[in-house]
């Protein structure tokens, strides 16, 4: 059968609902990603890259599918959160190529485009592995395929790889051997799935049943508090217009204004009173914003500023404030300690963020636009940035290289590393060859009781991982699995250890431990205050 | 014959200097009110100690025109050309002093000035192939172009404890971009048109070492290299095992940072200086 096509609106229906159905699950997404550290993040950061992509498809008021889910790709690249946020957006990326030049969509077009979507997730990532989300996105895709052989319907071929996903995401565990350990499926195939299973019930018109069910998953406990809260700053994306004016009427209606507004851009403010009201919003049609106003009063005070040129301009101002220098750098941290260590070894740019607030794309991409340089080097510190950071290659114009510094100490020696003499890619060697000479070794206290290679961890215990992969000790106090810790990583042979105390550790205790690894190891060993949350020390061997 | 004339702060052993027929001029250090003339009156042993233990931080100072004057017009006797190479203009008013000391002189005879543009092993480079060429019978036109076309093949590195010698004495010009670290680093300094210049840093001294070693390999074709310490002769040792392999040991220059230098860079410098071959 010919089944009905389906438009741009469909699109962005169908995902929106996905997200709604997402951000349900976000906990219970966010408590089973367990791996390397039990301190999960992935569903909170699946939701807010979906958060972006939904808002640039909104403000897209073009209604062909390829249009709108270009806007998608787009948005969830500027806002990728994570690796799997970036996963997600390699899957847009997909999505949007495979729906290119339609006007609509139905199932066939569907299915090609989620087998496009899996490819791009796989190319995106430089080590794929199996028994994650890729394995769940490529199984889904190869169903739906199946499926449209028999029937071309949307709902058939969306109905066949959500079925395919959910036991997908059933079979990570034994793909994967670190889930089976901890006993959990995989987090971000989880969040697929329960995306594609949001979108699949707007389709059946379910929708009013989602409000009062959850997601096929384990109760959450906690509600979801969004990462986004605890950023140092509200992001935006500078494009569009800024379009300020006053109103001067009667009998003016507050909320019926507000109401008229909402849809035709973002950071709408309304305020005033009956007779006079002043308006601030962003939008791409101005004009359709005045047109709007014009009816119900006279205005006054009006301005209109392109935003991208207002952008260009800041960014041209910071450049002239800072002296353009050769090569300029970049890095991703978090902690008071670190930032002020950072600034002491030379200029760089601090992106805030760590282990639980992964910078986005767009973020990231600032830091590098605003950079005193045409030659930038990233650091992104943290395993889960570094795909993010390789994103943002795409989108200046500027020599971009990114070294894979995948925890701070890493991050450090790279900057140490820098030669003032050598150009961009000399210097990329250079650094790149200064990480593989650091260990570093995170102590924290584990969030929940587990299994992780081979040792019984129970809550509230410390635990050191390695590397950010293994976890080489756990213990009750923490001298103890630091210096087992340290035994394991080689401390007898390293040059230095230095000791980066957190935010919520005392100095005496970590000079104490210090003394203790001088004795035991009889190696040179150095105190810094890092101010990091999360961990309670973060030791570096060199 | 020519005769090659330089200032103490190449570092030229006083055998080498000697064997090649080198005049040295030094510098001058003192401590408070003494006055020692750098390498003659003092010892790099004995002014490393007095730099350590004295209570009185040393300064330095040049040699005067009249000193220069009354040099050139005794070696005047012997020949009609001297070429001398001092170090970096920008370190010091040698160079000036030189030019100076050359306009006094009233005897007939050809005096060539060369700002080196760097200093102690890396200068000593310079000096060393000018007094070969100048043994061979080379005339000054041809020594003074070659040392002109080789200045922008001498290349220094020193690896350092503490910058702190270095800011004190007014010479740490870009390298400042070095100061103020929170971490304890051994930084690697370099000299780059004639100025003090940031290179690395490094969390311990073998990394230092290292990069030393990694630096003179990085150039295909060496012609000679110097290598200098200033209190510690094992490390000097070790440097001159690894390089053994890289540059020929008759090529390789040994010595140690003398005291108007070490009162700038400080008792724990370890320096590498390459020639690059033409």
């Amino acid at each position: 059968m010919k089944s009905d096509l389906a438009d741009g609106q469909t699109l962005k229906d169908i995902f929106a609902s996905g997200t709604a159905w997402l951000e349900k699950s976000a906990p219970d997404i966010n408590a089973i990603n367990v791996f390397p550290v039990p301190d999960g993040d992935t569903g909170t950061n699946m939701v807010l890259t979906m958060k972006f992509a939904l808002e640039e498809a909104k403000s897209n008021s073009d209604n062909q599918v390829s249009s709108v889910a270009k806007s998608l790709a787009h948005g969830a690249l500027m806002g990728a959160r994570g690796n799997s946020g970036v996963i997600l957006s390699q899957f847009f990326r997909g999505l949007a190529r495979g729906l290119g030049g339609k006007t609509h969509f139905n199932g066939e077009d569907f299915a090609r485009a989620l087998g496009e979507a899996s490819r791009a997730a796989y190319k995106g990532i430089v080590n794929p592995v199996e028994g994650t989300i890729l394995t769940v996105l490529k199984d889904a895709s190869k169903a739906a395929q199946e499926a449209v052989k028999d029937d071309d319907d949307l709902v058939v071929v969306l109905e066949a790889a959500v079925k395919s996903a959910e036991d997908s995401v059933a079979r990570t565990p034994s793909l994967l051997p670190v889930l089976r350990d901890a006993g959990v499926v995989d987090a971000g195939g989880q969040g697929l799935y329960v995306l594609l299973d949001g979108a699949l019930q707007f389709l059946k018109g379910e929708s009013q049943k989602m409000q009062y069910r959850r997601p096929h998953l384990v109760v959450a406990e906690t509600e979801l508090v969004p990462k986004a809260a605890q950023r140092p700053t509200q992001l935006e994306m500078p494009h569009g217009y800024c379009t300020n004016f006053v109103l001067e009427g009667q009998n003016l209606d507050l909320d019926k204004i507000e109401k008229g507004l909402k849809k035709k851009g973002q950071s709408l403010i309304v305020t005033g009173d009956d007779t006079l009201v002043r308006v601030h919003i962003h939008s791409f049609e101005p004009g359709e914003i005045l047109k709007y106003a014009t009816k119900l009063g006279k205005l006054h005070e009006i301005t209109i500023n392109n935003m991208d040129d207002q952008y260009a301009e800041f960014i041209k101002m910071q450049r002239e404030r800072m002296p353009q220098v050769d090569i300029a750098m970049v890095t991703v941290a978090t902690g008071d300690g670190f930032f002020e260590l950072l600034n002491s070894l030379g200029n760089i740019i601090i992106v805030p963020g760590g282990q639980t607030m992964n910078p986005s794309v767009h973020e990231l991409w600032q830091a590098v636009e605003s950079a005193p340089s045409d030659n930038i080097i990233l650091l992104p510190n943290n395993k889960n940035i570094v795909s993010a950071a390789s994103q943002v290659q795409s989108l200046t114009s500027k020599k971009l290289k990114v070294i894979p510094t995948r925890n701070i100490p890493q991050g450090i020696a790279a900057f140490l590393a820098f030669d003032y003499d050598m150009n961009l890619e000399q210097n990329a060697q250079v650094m790149e060859k200064a990480i593989s000479k650091v260990k570093a070794i995170e102590v924290t206290r584990a969030m929940r009781g587990t299994r992780l290679n081979g040792l019984e961890i129970k809550k509230g215990q410390f635990i050191a991982i390695l590397n950010d992969e293994d976890l080489i000790a756990r213990a009750d106090k923490i001298r103890d699995v630091i210096l087992e810790a340290l035994g394991k990583a080689g401390a007898e042979k390293a040059g230095i250890v230095t000791v980066y105390y957190g935010a919520e550790t005392k100095e005496a205790e970590a000079q104490g431990i210090a003394q203790e690894i001088r004795d035991r190891y009889h190696t040179e060993v150095e105190v810094v205050y890092g101010g990091q949350p999360h961990y309670d020390y973060i030791v570096s061997l060199e | 014959m020519v005769k090659v004339v330089t200032d103490s702060c190449s570092d030229i052993t006083p055998q080498l200097a000697q064997e090649l027929g080198i005049t040295v001029v030094p510098l001058y250090v003192q401590f408070g009110k003494e006055t020692y003339r750098d390498n003659v009156d003092l010892s790099t042993e004995e002014f490393y100690h007095k730099l350590e233990t004295s209570k009185i931080h040393p300064t330095t100072s040049t040699v005067t025109p009249a000193e220069f004057a009354k040099l050139f017009t005794k070696l005047a006797e012997e020949t009609k050309e001297i070429l001398t190479i001092t170090l970096s203009e920008k370190f010091s008013v040698t160079y000036t002093a030189a030019l100076q000391g050359k306009a006094m002189v009233k005897k007939d005879c050809r005096i060539e000035v060369i700002d080196s543009e760097t200093g102690a092993g890396a200068q000593m480079l310079l000096v060393i192939s000018a007094a070969r060429m100048a043994q061979a019978g080379t005339n000054l036109e041809q020594i003074v172009g070659w040392v002109r076309r080789a200045i922008p093949r001498v290349h220094i590195r020193m690896s350092f404890d503490t910058l702190e010698y270095l800011r004190r004495g007014g010479r740490i010009g870009k390298a400042q971009a070095f100061l103020g670290g929170v971490l304890k680093v051994n930084p690697i300094v370099g000299v780059k048109d004639g100025a003090t210049f940031p290179i690395a840093r490094f969390r311990n001294r073998t990394q230092a070492m290292d990069f030393l070693v990694n630096f003179i390999k990085g150039f295909s074709r060496i012609e000679a290299v110097a290598i200098e310490d200033a209190t510690t002769p094992d490390d000097l040792q070790a440097l001159a095992e690894r390089l053994k392999d890289i540059v020929q040991p008759e090529h390789t220059y040994r010595s140690k940072v003398s005291p108007v230098v070490g009162t700038h860079v400080g008792p724990h410098v370890l320096a590498v200086a390459v020639l690059e071959a033409e």
